[in-house]
This record gives structure tokens, C-alpha cells and sequence, in this order.
């Protein structure tokens, strides 16, 4: 083996080998080559770069692997094409693996052996993470929310201000005094939780939630200290920063003494928190935990919300946002929502678990040196919605709903994009 | 009992335990322990993951690509076949009448099938780049056990050569990518505990 390798790469081969478990040496020594994957990911399928072949994002960590965990790799390395964790592999590692997958997992349901290739990509990113090469922009993201507690850096007073203001305009729009945003309440029955876009940029989405929360007669409560749902550290590789950023929650939840974590319309904030953060802290969550789609379809099944589909006339078009669907398995929930709160409901194709990523996860959207790719390959997305006719695009995702802002100006879709609580909120029969 | 025929049953034991260590420490000694609550079941997945996620109707990377899917289709029963055959021929059983031609003629397309393969490999662009040794070698080895075992089925004094070919492929499953004949099995049920649990699999509505 090389004597060039320097420290950071020793440690980022000694974590890569700590992390090796049944599941990830299953995948590692899976691919068979065949590059049929190719025209499941859009990054291929926008560019047709052969480097962004998702069997060829597979090789390049399984490469790794094979250099230091096989026989083969050890004494015969160009048999198999077991690569040195050296500077141009590296090189090509922090291009491809941060710079071209969005972890969206279409590739991998649509595989021909079956590898879980988000799996990989992560596995891959934990190494770059821990050679100090997280594209800037994504790194900060993930500091800020550990050194603030959420990702936009926002002050606690500033937010308490918004969430004060939010609840005035809430009273006078139900015109009703007793409305109100729960705050730091303790023994509710729901926290609810936030991505920080929301008070930062979208406080309409907060209040729309609060509006079905005041017409469902919910007990519940936000908080102050952490309600931010994201985890950027999932998209970083770090899984340390990621179990902070989990315990952080589940201590929040067990101060508050709630019941119920209800993740707000968040892809990867849903998937972290109610998938990957158990195994993270390693050990399960007292509490349970749902996300905000499903509990708005609880609402309208059970009649706790009366709504009426008349009050949005315009025709919309959802968009699946992958973390929440083909990762996280809420596929029909959101469907239900629609179908009784909107007149005109028109499915894009593909979708469900067989839709195309945006192209704003992964956490590309906070990666600006890959912002020109990023909005190439979102003319998938674009041309989808634009098949629809729809004038308003429903997404439960603030990542993709700022994905799709991004595409609607690049592109001139012409559309309004929203949160699924601001349908049903629009919908509500007070 | 021939040097020939202890050579392939040599090769054959060391293939066997080393796929079956491979298999055990994948899915038994080293399964990351779950703390996630489930959504859904995972044996129902594990099923679909093996069946309708593999076929036409659903994988995206089989209907694209029909005439890929449905060679490795025959080339992979083509190297279940030939396998047995060659356990056949060691213990000196060979098929006739209907069944030899039957054999024989499936061999003949499932040889075909490996050849279309390994051309494409070659021809194409991207999947070139994407090879490497490994992947020539193994599609080589299985390609001509296919036809070796034609030939013997036809030619029966061919058995030598065609053990001889077979223990090489033997030693060689356990070093390269052929090891995917245990790795398939494994990561598609890694695949299947991850869909499963999460309720996305098995599918109930394909729509789209």
C-alpha cells in the first residue's frame, strides 16, 4: 500500500472499517456491474456523464473495500479494481459522492441485485467527513444547528417573537381570543417540531399548521430550545453530530413530558428523526413518533377536521419527496389529504416510490458549488410538473419545496408550490 | 476415484465453505441490531423483494432494458443447469433422449445469452468503464462452463476438460464478483428488512 497516505486518511479508513457491519459488507461486495442503474438516477439520466452511473458512485467506495478488506484487493488490486484511498480517488469521491447524489434511493429500488445504495453513498461521505472534506456550505448548515440548536442560526427571542406574532394573527383570523401557539407547554400530547425555513422564511406553513391544530382541538406544543426537525449531519456522513442532534430532541420531548413527536413536513428531518436517529443513540424512543402528513390524514379520516375541497379550485400536483416516501414509507397518506381538500387532484408520472428526487436532498440545496448541476438535473422534475397543467405543486418537504421555487424560476413553471398544512388549512370549514 | 474428479471435488469444498462463512457473517455474526419501531413486516418484503420487486412489472432497470433482463435471466438458469450437470457427469450420470436435447439446447442459448453479455460489457461506453478485470474473467469462466457442458453432453469423453474448468471456477468464485452468487441473496434481504420495516414494501399501490 502507498506510505503517502496521511493521518486523516488513516482515521478515515479506521472509521470506515469500525462502521463495517453485516448490512454494509453485504451491499460492498454486491454490484455486479451491470450498469442498468444508470437511467433510474437523474444526475445520469440529465447528463450523461458515465461518472454518475450509480454503480460507478457503488465502485468507488466498494473499491476501497476491496483494497483493504479482501484478499484479492490486498494482493492482486488491479484484478478487481481496488483503489488506494489516495488524493485523486479522494478527489473524485468528494465530486461524485457529495456533488451527485441527491441519496434519493430510486437507484436502488430499481437494482438488479438490490444494493442500498444510499447506504454506500453515506458510508462513503462519513470518511469524507472525517477527512474534513464536507463541501463548506453543508458543514456550516450542520454547525450552526449544534451550535444553536437549529440550522438558520435563529436566535430563541427572535423565534419566540415570530411565534407571538404568528398566534395574534392566528386569533384575529379565527377570530377567536382564546386561539394560540402553545409554547414550551409541558404534559401535551404533541410536540411539534419545525424546520427553521419555516420561522426563518415560510411562518404562513406554521400558522397554517396551528390553524388545523386550533380546528382539530389538538393538545399540543412547540418548543422553544429544539423544534428543529432537519438533520444535516445525515447528509454530512457525521454520525456523532447526528445522534447530538437526535438526543438533543428526545431530551426536548422528555423535558416537555409529550406524548407524541409530530415531525413537521421535513423529508430527510422525517427520515432522520423517526428512522436513523434510534440507531444512532442506539437504543429506541420512548415516545411515539409521527410525521405531520399522516397526522393530517388521522384528522380528515376521523372527521376531527371538517374540510372542504371547493375552497382550492386551482389544479394541484404532488410532488413525492423521496426521504418521506420510497425511504420512509408514507405513500398514501398524503393522497388521501388531497383528494379531500383539493377539486382537481392530477398525479404526476412517475410517482409514489417510483418518483423522481427533485433534486434538492442530499443536502444539495446548501451545497452552492453544485447549484448549476443541481438545477440541471432538476428538468426532470421541472418537465414532470409541467406534464401535470397543475397551477400549484403540493410537497410535504421544505427542502423540495425550495428545490422547486428554484426550478419554477429557472425553468418558468408558473406554479405556486405548498406545504401539504397549508392545503388542508386553506380547506378548513371553521 | 480420477485426479480430475478430486480436483473439482476439492475446489467444490473450498467454494462451498467459503460462501457459506460469507453468508453467516453477513446476515448472522455481524447484523447491525434495529431500534427504529417498525411501520410494516419485513417477511412479507423479504417475499416481494425476491419476486414482484424483481420482475418486469415493477423494476424499472428489467423493463428498460428487456433484452438485458431476460439474457441474465437464461445465463444465470443456464449456470444453475450447468452446475448440476457437472455434478451429474461426476458421479457418471448423463441425460439422453429428450432431456439431452433439451439440455443441450437451452446451454446453447444460455451460452448465447453470456456472449451477448460479455459483447456489451466490451462495446458500451459506460458499462466499460465501469468494468475491470474481475468482471471479464468471471463473465468468461461462466460463459465457457456453459459450453463446456454442452460439449460434454454431446461428447462425453469431454468430462476432464470440463472439471478442470469447473475447479477453476471453483477456486475462483470466492475472489471476485461471482462471490454476488451468495451476496445477492444477502443484500436483497438487507434491502427487503430496510423496505419492509418502513412499510414501502411490499408495494400495495404501483400506480405509477
Amino acid at each position: 500500500m502507498k506510505e503517502t497516505r496521511t493521518a486523516s486518511q488513516q482515521k478515515a479508513l479506521g472509521l470506515f472499517t469500525e462502521k463495517l457491519n453485516g448490512r454494509l459488507i453485504s451491499h460492498l461486495n454486491s454490484c455486479v456491474h451491470c450498469g442498468l442503474c444508470g437511467e433510474s438516477c437523474q444526475y445520469f439520466l440529465a447528463t450523461g456523464d458515465p461518472r454518475f452511473i450509480p454503480g460507478r458512485k457503488v465502485d468507488l467506495i466498494s473499491s476501497i473495500y476491496r483494497r483493504y478488506h479482501t484478499v484479492t484487493g490486498r494482493l492482486i488490486p488491479k484484478l478487481t479494481d481496488a483503489r488506494d484511498l489516495d488524493e485523486e480517488t479522494i478527489r473524485e469521491m468528494v465530486d461524485v459522492i457529495f456533488g451527485a447524489c441527491t441519496m434519493c434511493g430510486r437507484c436502488s429500488a430499481h437494482c438488479s441485485i438490490g444494493i442500498d445504495i444510499p447506504l454506500l453513498v453515506r458510508s462513503a461521505r462519513t470518511m469524507l467527513s472525517e477527512m474534513g472534506l464536507v463541501p463548506g456550505g453543508l458543514q456550516s448548515t450542520v454547525d450552526a444547528a449544534i451550535r444553536t440548536g437549529n440550522n438558520m442560526a435563529i436566535p430563541r427571542n427572535e423565534f419566540v417573537d415570530t411565534i407571538l406574532w404568528l398566534e395574534e394573527d392566528l386569533k384575529m383570523e379565527v377570530n377567536d381570543e382564546s386561539a394560540a401557539i402553545p409554547l414550551d407547554q409541558p404534559g401535551k400530547r404533541i410536540m411539534y417540531t419545525l424546520n427553521p425555513r419555516e420561522p426563518k422564511f415560510f411562518p404562513l406553513s406554521i400558522s397554517a399548521m396551528a390553524k388545523v391544530f386550533y380546528a382539530a382541538g389538538e393538545d399540543w406544543t412547540l418548543s422553544s430550545n429544539h423544534y428543529d426537525v432537519t438533520n444535516y449531519a445525515f447528509y454530512s456522513g457525521e454520525d456523532q453530530l447526528a445522534a447530538e442532534l437526535t438526543e438533543r430532541m428526545v431530551a426536548e420531548m422528555e423535558t416537555l413530558g409529550a406524548k407524541m413527536m409530530v415531525l413537521a413536513e421535513c423529508g430527510h428531518g422525517s427520515r432522520s428523526h423517526r428512522w436513523e436517529g434510534p440507531e444512532w443513540i442506539e437504543r429506541s424512543y420512548p415516545f411515539e413518533v409521527k410525521t405531520a402528513v399522516e397526522l393530517l390524514a388521522e384528522y380528515i379520516r376521523s372527521g376531527r377536521i371538517k374540510v372542504d375541497p371547493s375552497k382550492n379550485k386551482l389544479p394541484v400536483t404532488l410532488h413525492d419527496p423521496c426521504n418521506l416516501v420510497r425511504l420512509g414509507g408514507v405513500i398514501e397518506e398524503q393522497r388521501y389529504i388531497l383528494k379531500h381538500t383539493v377539486s382537481n387532484f392530477i398525479e404526476m408520472t412517475p410517482n409514489r416510490t417510483n418518483n423522481y428526487c427533485c433534486g434538492g436532498g442530499g443536502g444539495q440545496l446548501s451545497m452552492s458549488e453544485y447549484n448549476d448541476r443541481r438545477l440541471k438535473i432538476g428538468k426532470l422534475k421541472a418537465d414532470q410538473i409541467q406534464r401535470t397543467g397543475a397551477r400549484i405543486v403540493a410537497t410535504p418537504c421544505h427542502n423540495c419545496i425550495d428545490q422547486i421555487m428554484g426550478l419554477n424560476q429557472h425553468y418558468g413553471l408558473g406554479v405556486e408550490v405548498k406545504t401539504l398544512g397549508e392545503i388542508v388549512a386553506d380547506a378548513l370549514v371553521l | 476415484m480420477r485426479i480430475y474428479q478430486l480436483i473439482f471435488l476439492i475446489s467444490f469444498g473450498i467454494c462451498f465453505l467459503s460462501c457459506l462463512y460469507h453468508f453467516f457473517r453477513t446476515l448472522f455474526l455481524t447484523r447491525p441490531r434495529e431500534y427504529a419501531k417498525a411501520r410494516g413486516k419485513v417477511l412479507p418484503a423479504v417475499v416481494y423483494s425476491f419476486t414482484g420487486a424483481m420482475s418486469p412489472a415493477h423494476k424499472e432497470t428489467a423493463y428498460l432494458h428487456l433484452p438485458t433482463y431476460v439474457s441474465g435471466l437464461v445465463y444465470h438458469l443456464g449456470t444453475f443447469l450447468s452446475l448440476i450437470l457437472v455434478f451429474l457427469f461426476v458421479f457418471g450420470f448423463y441425460p439422453f433422449k429428450v432431456w439431452l436435447v433439451l439440455f443441450s439446447a437451452f446451454l446453447a442459448v444460455s451460452f448465447l445469452a453470456g456472449l451477448f453479455i460479455l459483447v456489451k460489457r466490451i462495446v458500451k461506453r459506460g458499462l466499460r468503464l465501469l468494468s475491470n478485470p474481475d468482471d471479464y474473467i468471471s463473465n468468461v469462466l461462466v460463459t465457457l462452463l456453459h459450453g463446456f457442458v454442452f460439449v460434454t453432453l454431446v461428447w462425453h469423453p469431454f468430462v476432464p476438460v470440463l472439471l478442470v474448468w469447473t475447479s477453476l471456477l471453483m477456486f475462483y468464485i470466492p475472489l471476485g464478483k461471482l462471490k454476488h452468487m451468495v451476496y445477492f441473496f444477502t443484500s436483497r434481504i438487507y434491502l427487503a428488512r430496510f423496505y419492509g420495516k418502513r412499510g414501502v414494501w411490499p408495494l400495495e399501490n404501483t400506480e405509477g
